[in-house]
C-alpha cells in the first residue's frame, strides 16, 4: 500500500480503511486530524474524501440479534440435514466398493440388459402382438366377439350408439356395456368406425400394436393379424394413434390425424408412416369402401333415395312403407354420424310418428307419411 | 466460557484465525464467523432482489456448505470476499434456475438495486449537507455494476482484484468501473457546484 504522504486521488484516500473508520467512527488510531492539519492542501482532498463516505453511506443492516440466533439454529438444522443425505451417500458408495455387491449388479445388469434386447429385437419383430393375445390378456369381462365370416361386411350397433361396419374375415371385441371413462374395443382386420360424440369418455380401437384414440368421429383401421402393416383412414373429426402401451417407447410420440390424412404402422420395424394425402397413396386408395365415398349430404331428396344410399353404404337392407313415403323429400346433413344417429334423424325429420327397427342387417322403417 | 471471556474471543479472533478453525471442525468459531457476517450478507443479497425470505435461504446454504464442505476450503482466502461472492453466485443460479425471482434473466444482469444513503449525522453545517446530497443523488444514478463494485470496494474494502472476482470480470474491467463511476461524477458534481454557487450568489 501506498505511503499516505503521497496520496494524491480521492480514491486512495477512500480505499485507506484507516480513513473511512476515522471518517464514518472518529477513531483515529493513525493521527489523522494531526496529519491533516500539516498540509493544506491535503485537507482540501481530505474534506472531499469525506463528503464522498458521506455520501456514500449504507444503512446499517436491521438484522435483529433474535433473528440472526434463529438465522444460526436454522443454518445448524440444514446441515444436519445435508450430512445425514452425505452419510446415506457415503454408505451407497461403500456398498459399491464391497466386492459382492458389484459383482451381483453386475449380474443383473448383464441379465436386464439381454433380457431387454431380447424382448426388443426378437420377440417384437417375430412375435407381434396380435388380436389373441390382446384379447385373451383383458381381464374385462363381458366381451362380446363378432367375426364377420360371410363375404359382405356387416353392421355392429354398440351400446353408445357407435357403429362398426365391419369387413369380411374381421372381428370386433366390444362390452355389451361401456363402463368406467373409457370405451375400449378390439379390432383384428378391417372395420368403419362411426363414433357417437363424448368427449368425457373417449374411444379406443386396440389394433395389433396400435392404439387409436378418438372423441367422435369416423375413420378406417385396417389390421389384418396376417398382414404386414396396419392402416388407418381417418374421414371426419380427428384421431391419435399410438404404439400399444406394451412396445411403447419413449421416442414413439403420439400421431394426430385430420380428415383424408392416414397413418400406416409397420409391425416389422414399428415404425410410423404418416400419409397426409390419401388419395396419392396407391394401397389406400384400392382399399376404399363404398362408405368413404358416399356422400351423406342431402338436399331435396326422396327418402327412398336416401335409404338406397345407407344401403349400399352399410350393406344393410331397409324395409319402408314404400307408399307412404313417396312424397317425402329431405333436406339434411347425415356425414359423420353412425348409422343410429342417422336413422333417427330420418326418422324424426319425416314425422313425429316415424320409427325404426333393426335386426342384424335388416332394419325396418314404420311410418304413415311425411308431414 | 463466561461472557466476557466469549467477548474477548469474538474480538480477538480475526476472520482469518476463525476460518481456520472452523476448517479444524471449531462449531464456537463457526457461529462466530456467522453472525460477524450474516448481516452484512443478508443486506448485499437484498440489493439483488426483493424476495427477502429466498435470500435468507441462499446466506444459510452457503454457510451451510461452508461447514459441511470444511475439509476441502482452500486456507488462503479472504473471508469476507469470500462470503459475498459466494452468496452472489448463489443469487445467480438461483436466479437461473426460477425466473420468478428476478425479472431480469442474463446471468450478468443480476442488478444491485441498493441506495446509498447520506450520514446526516456526521454533517453539521448546511453547505457540507447541500453537496453531500447532490453527491449522493449523483452516486444513486449510476450503472448497477458501478454501484455494485463502489460498494463492494469502499464498503467493503475488498481490493480490485476481489471486486473483480466477485463481479466476474478482469482485473482492467474492474479499476475501469471503479475509475470510470469516479471520475464521472467529480465531472458533474463540480458543473452542480458552480452552478450551485452562481445560484447562491445572486440570490444572495
Amino acid at each position: 500500500m501506498k505511503n499516505r504522504n503521497q496520496y494524491s486521488e480521492i480514491e486512495d484516500f477512500l480505499a485507506d480503511e484507516s480513513f473511512r473508520l476515522w471518517m464514518r467512527s472518529k477513531e483515529d488510531s493513525k493521527g489523522w486530524e494531526e496529519w491533516t492539519l500539516e498540509n493544506p492542501k491535503r485537507a482540501k482532498l481530505v474534506e472531499e474524501a469525506r463528503m464522498w463516505l458521506l455520501a456514500m453511506e449504507v444503512p446499517e443492516s436491521d438484522v435483529s440479534q433474535q433473528q440472526l440466533d434463529a438465522a444460526l439454529q436454522n443454518t445448524w438444522m440444514k446441515i444436519e440435514k445435508v450430512e445425514q443425505e452425505r452419510k446415506m451417500e457415503v454408505k451407497l458408495v461403500q456398498l459399491w466398493n464391497t466386492a459382492w455387491f458389484r459383482k451381483v449388479a453386475a449380474i443383473l445388469v448383464v441379465g436386464f440388459l439381454s433380457f431387454y434386447a431380447y424382448n426388443t429385437y426378437f420377440n417384437a419383430a417375430e412375435n407381434y402382438s396380435n388380436y389373441e393375445q390382446i384379447v385373451s390378456n383383458l381381464d374385462e369381462e363381458g366381451l362380446i366377439e363378432q367375426i364377420n365370416n360371410s363375404n359382405k361386411p356387416q353392421i355392429l350397433t354398440l351400446s353408445d350408439g357407435s357403429s362398426v361396419l365391419l369387413q369380411p374375415k374381421s372381428k370386433l371385441s366390444y362390452p355389451k356395456i361401456f363402463k368406467g371413462n373409457e370405451r375400449n374395443v378390439y379390432l383384428s382386420g378391417e372395420a368403419f368406425f362411426e363414433i357417437s360424440k363424448n368427449p368425457k369418455k373417449p374411444f379406443f380401437v386396440h389394433a395389433n400394436e396400435i392404439v387409436t384414440k378418438v372423441v367422435g368421429t369416423s375413420f378406417r383401421i385396417k389390421a389384418y393379424t396376417d398382414e404386414s402393416d396396419v392402416e388407418v383412414i381417418v374421414r371426419t373429426g380427428k384421431v391419435k394413434v399410438n404404439a400399444a402401451k406394451l412396445i411403447r417407447n419413449s421416442s414413439q410420440e403420439e400421431i394426430v390425424l385430420l380428415p383424408n390424412e392416414a397413418l400406416r404402422f409397420e409391425r416389422k420395424n414399428q415404425t410410423f408412416d404418416k400419409i397426409t394425402d390419401i388419395t396419392l397413396d396407391k394401397t389406400i386408395n384400392s382399399s376404399v369402401k363404398s362408405i368413404e365415398q358416399l356422400s351423406f349430404e342431402f338436399s331435396d331428396i326422396p327418402v327412398s333415395q336416401i335409404f338406397k344410399t345407407i344401403e349400399q353404404a352399410y350393406a344393410v337392407e331397409i324395409d319402408f312403407p314404400k307408399k307412404a313415403l313417396e312424397k317425402c323429400h329431405l333436406t339434411t346433413s347425415l356425414s359423420d354420424q353412425p348409422l343410429p344417429e342417422k336413422l333417427k334423424i330420418i326418422c324424426k325429420s319425416i314425422g313425429e310418428n316415424s320409427s325404426y327397427t333393426m335386426n342384424g342387417n335388416q332394419i325396418t322403417i314404420i311410418s304413415k307419411g311425411c308431414n | 466460557m463466561n461472557l466476557k471471556k466469549q467477548i474477548l474471543h469474538n474480538a480477538i479472533l480475526d476472520d482469518n484465525e476463525l476460518w481456520a478453525e472452523v476448517k479444524a471442525g471449531d462449531e464456537k468459531a463457526f457461529s462466530i464467523l456467522f453472525k460477524r457476517y450474516y448481516g452484512y450478507l443478508i443486506q448485499y443479497g437484498n440489493s439483488f432482489s426483493p424476495f427477502s425470505e429466498k435470500i435468507q435461504d441462499c446466506v444459510q446454504d452457503v454457510f451451510t456448505d461452508i461447514w459441511v464442505y470444511r475439509n476441502s476450503l482452500s486456507d488462503t482466502v479472504v473471508v469476507k470476499a469470500y462470503l459475498l461472492s459466494s452468496v452472489r453466485k448463489r443469487i445467480v443460479r438461483l436466479q437461473q434456475r426460477d425466473k420468478i425471482f428476478s425479472k431480469t434473466t442474463s446471468v450478468d444482469a443480476v442488478a444491485f438495486l441498493l441506495d446509498f444513503s447520506v450520514e446526516h449525522q456526521l454533517i453539521s453545517d448546511e453547505s457540507t449537507a447541500g453537496k453531500v446530497a447532490r453527491l449522493n443523488k449523483l452516486l444513486n444514478v449510476l450503472p448497477a455494476r458501478q454501484k455494485e463494485a463502489l460498494y463492494l470496494r469502499y464498503h467493503h474494502g475488498l481490493n480490485v482484484d476481489q471486486v473483480a472476482e466477485i463481479l466476474n470480470v478482469n482485473y482492467q474491467s474492474a479499476n475501469n468501473l471503479l475509475h470510470r463511476a469516479l471520475v464521472n461524477i467529480r465531472k458533474d458534481w463540480k458543473v452542480d457546484l458552480a452552478l450551485f454557487l452562481v445560484f447562491l450568489t445572486n440570490w444572495m
